[in-house]
């Protein structure tokens, strides 16, 4: 594939056996310039099936999740149940730096694919396995989903409202912390190999990973809260509402974050100093915190002569943190967005143009751009199989007639 | 293979509440040598949420492993200690508001002249190069700003609220350092350095990009959908036994399904056509909703989690920090450790999370007190005299921990 600029991870090749708890993991190395091969079973990965869909139609190559996270990088299919799928597999291994793997512990080693076998094939392999519970321990080998791994990491019972059920968060931020984790494992040990020619293997967990990506204070302060002769904390609730307060205004809603007296007093002056808010046990966080309610009722007369951007303009000014709840559309739309260019259009050979978001950030001199979209089933076959491991076409259809590829 | 992985390579963290203190953490962790730059009259903000600046969990979580500078960088004495840091840098990370490290001469521009292959990470709220670059943000206000907080509530739900949680910062941290490693790699085989300018509302955005594209292919505004899911029945947050007590279920495939009905005693009102496949279990979801709770509520969550996770199905209990403490998967990976802070004493953190078959990480070491390493660092690392030192700290531009 040309390259048209140089970006910090092009000199390296990652195949990526990944499913949605690795896919973030992936993107994020496509995104800084690796080469990332996913590899999908011939019927193609299941998360091709996974809604909305573009056109709200079923179809393989128009999931938004799979077109999301696949972007930037290139597909090819094997079957890597069958042992010509295998042999293949291990020549692939050969070219590649790095393997990212989502499989359940003992799926790879039931293949002969585990790291003691692949490193044979290349010393250098860098493999990791992205799993749910991880490797080892007692839950090895239970079952996990997002909300799951969500609930067990903290942060479920303290999202939403407190008399209400706790609320799950959009996407797959407890799988994405996991991908967080498992890049920085990667790219470490990418550093070392630069001096020692090592390989690794690593374990990451979504269970283990999901605390320290979403909250890892919390544990830490229930701690510094557990003290010899005293009774223990009272069990965390739901406090989002008291702590970080949404309140309506003209056009929407707003949040407000005031933490210090100056930036109470800094919102009291944005609202027109009101005399009912310049009482001052309102100047004190946790007062707040405690008469939420009461505080609630009494902003809805002044949060509402302001729209949002009014009310996010004139904290700043005044320096007291403001932001407006924007939906996706007002994301989308918002100057900001707009001026740093996050979104790039691309275009998709089944489902045509349309814009995407880029990767959360801009370096000085490598190129951090959108190459591609996501991969159709198959689409690299030629290149690599052909190209790169020397079959010919012949072979391809006669391979994929075996349900090789 | 060196001892830790970072050994020798040195940050410098203008840091403040938890982007880029997380970040110098973890770099911390893998062995750098990570110097948190510190003021006494503008603390870092998570210094001043108690009483005591040198005891507070959320600060000692995320600055453990660091070194801590006290120094006036509205001094020009103070400016040029701090460059003269710089030479000897490898990285550097700050998320203070946007052009606070240019009033400081310490922008990416001037910074090269001293340094020309420094790695330098900035990440404002909203990133560099638009309207909004100057506007203080905090993590709850990039779940709103980025469309995350939008679609993080019940569809019954007069309006989002979110967690007790800064989403996204801590998300926004790991990525800062991913992006620093790379760039460290970069650097590693071709000399170069690098500017990084991160947006964090951008990482919010991120993680619901299906969402972004829902809007930008099917041109349609993304509802929320709270604890169900498309493709899975039963999907949820469930109430148990005990008060504010849950468990979430996720039942995927036909094959779970008939394992949880197995798990859950074989009930008539499972057996009948209203929940014999997916598409019937959607359709009817309130009402299976309603039975599945009914079954709950009899046990505690983690009865609730063992019963299902023994019969294959995902579940897994709303964990607080004392189920969490308790939780054994966690206790046999290590996840948390203890570790011993002067002032704080022993306390739980989390351990980096992850296990690299051949690497060795140095033991975690608490946060620093602040001030407490400027004259280690003036003498190790500036070679400064001990007069030096006196001199500066005499006139205001260094402070130490006392």
């Amino acid at each position: 594939m040309p390259r048209k600029k140089e970006g910090a991870l092009s000199v390296y090749r990652v195949l990526d056996l990944a499913d949605e708890k690795g896919s973030y993991c992936t993107r994020m190395l496509a995104d800084l310039g690796a080469d990332v091969l996913k590899v999908e079973k011939p019927s193609g990965d299941s998360t091709r099936n996974t809604p909305p869909f573009a056109g709200d139609t079923p179809h393989q190559e128009k999931s938004l999740h799979f077109l999301y996270r696949q972007a930037n990088k290139r597909g090819i299919t094997l079957n890597l149940e069958v042992p010509d799928g295998r042999r293949i597999f291990k020549e692939l291994i050969k070219k590649c730096d790095v393997l990212v793997e989502t499989y359940p512990p003992g799926y790879m080693s039931g293949l002969g694919l585990d790291y003691e076998n692949l490193k044979q094939v290349n010393p250098g392999l860098i493999m990791a396995s992205v799993t749910e519970f991880g490797q080892t321990g007692p839950y090895k080998d239970w079952k996990g989903s997002e909300i799951v791994q969500y609930a067990l990491s903290t942060t479920l019972v303290t999202s939403g409202f407190q008399d209400g059920a706790p609320i799950n968060l959009p996407g797959t931020p407890a799988y994405d912390s996991a991908s967080l984790i498992a890049a920085i494992s990667i790219l470490v040990s990418l550093y070392v190999r630069g001096s020692t020619g090592e390989g690794q293997y690593i374990d990451v967990s979504a269970h283990e990973c999901s605390r320290l990506g979403l909250y890892p204070w919390m544990v830490t302060m229930y701690s510094y809260n557990l003290n010899p002769n005293m009774p223990p904390p009272p069990p965390e609730g739901r406090l989002g509402a008291a702590i970080y307060p949404v309140y309506p205004c003209k056009d929407g809603m707003i949040r407000v974050v005031a933490l210090t007296p100056r930036q109470w007093d800094a919102l009291v002056k944005v609202l027109g100093e009101p005399e009912v808010l310049k009482m001052p046990e309102w100047r004190e966080f946790f007062y707040r915190i405690a008469n939420a309610a009461d505080l609630y009722a009494l902003m809805l007369d002044f949060t509402t002569k302001y729209t949002m951007v009014e009310l996010f303009e004139r904290g700043r000014q005044e320096g007291v943190p403001i932001v407006p709840i924007y939906d996706v559309a007002g994301f989308y739309n918002s100057p900001h967005t707009k001026a740093r260019k996050f979104f790039v259009n691309q275009k998709h050979p089944v489902v045509g143009k349309f814009d995407a978001p880029g990767p959360p950030y801009k370096w000085s001199s490598l190129s951090c751009d959108m190459r591609s979209t996501a991969p159709c089933l198959g689409q690299h076959n030629e290149d690599i199989y052909c190209k790169e491991l020397g079959f010919s076409r012949e072979d391809l259809a006669a391979m994929r007639r075996a349900g090789v590829i | 293979m060196p001892n830790a992985p970072l050994e020798g390579i040195r940050v410098l963290s203008f840091g403040t509440g938890a982007v880029i203190p997380d970040f110098g953490k973890i770099l911390g962790e893998l062995g750098a040598e990570v110097i948190k730059i510190e003021s006494k009259d503008n603390m870092d903000f998570m210094r001043t949420i108690g009483a005591d600046p040198n005891n507070i969990g959320g600060f000692n979580e995320s600055n453990r492993s660091k070194r801590s500078f006290g120094v006036n960088l509205k001094t020009d004495k103070g400016k040029d200690i701090v460059r003269k840091l710089i030479k000897v840098t490898d990285i550097i990370g700050e998320n203070f508001r946007g052009d606070v490290m240019r009033s400081l001469d310490l922008d990416y521009a001037r910074v090269r002249r001293i340094k020309s292959n420094i790695i330098y990470v900035s990440s404002q709220g909203f990133g560099q190069g638009g309207p909004y670059s100057d506007y203080q943000a905090y993590g709850p206000m990039l779940a709103a700003a980025s469309g995350l907080l939008s679609l993080w509530k019940h569809p019954t739900d007069p309006y989002p609220v979110g967690a007790n949680v800064p989403l996204p910062d801590h998300m926004a941290s790991k990525m800062a350092v991913v992006l620093a490693l790379a760039a460290l790699d970069y650097r590693r085989r071709t000399g170069k350095g690098q500017y990084i300018d991160m947006s964090q509302v951008e990482v919010a955005a991120t993680l619901i990009g299906e969402a972004c594209l829902d809007y930008t292919v099917n041109q349609r505004v993304p509802k929320p959908v709270g604890n169900r899911s498309p493709y899975a029945a039963p999907h949820g947050c469930y109430r148990c036994k005990g008060d504010d007590q849950w468990c979430a279920i996720s039942v995927f495939s036909p094959d779970e399904w008939e394992r949880f009905v197995k798990a859950i005693g074989d009930p008539d009102w499972a057996r009948g056509p209203k929940f014999a496949d997916l598409v019937n279990r959607l359709r009817n979801v309130e009402e299976l909703d309603t039975h599945v709770e009914q079954w709950t509520l009899q046990h505690e969550p983690r009865e609730v989690m063992n019963i299902l996770q023994a019969a294959g199905v995902a579940a897994g209990e709303a964990q607080r920090s004392a189920e969490t403490i308790d939780d054994p998967q966690l206790k046999w990976l290590n996840a948390l450790i203890e570790v011993d802070h002067p002032v704080s004493g022993r306390r739980l953190y989390p351990n980096l999370p992850f296990r690299i078959s051949g690497m060795k990480l140095p033991p975690s070491r608490p946060a620093p007190l602040l001030g407490q390493h400027t004259e280690e660092v003036c003498r190790e690392t500036l070679k400064m005299s001990d007069d030096a030192i006196r001199t500066l700290k005499e006139e205001g531009v260094l402070f130490c921990n006392t």
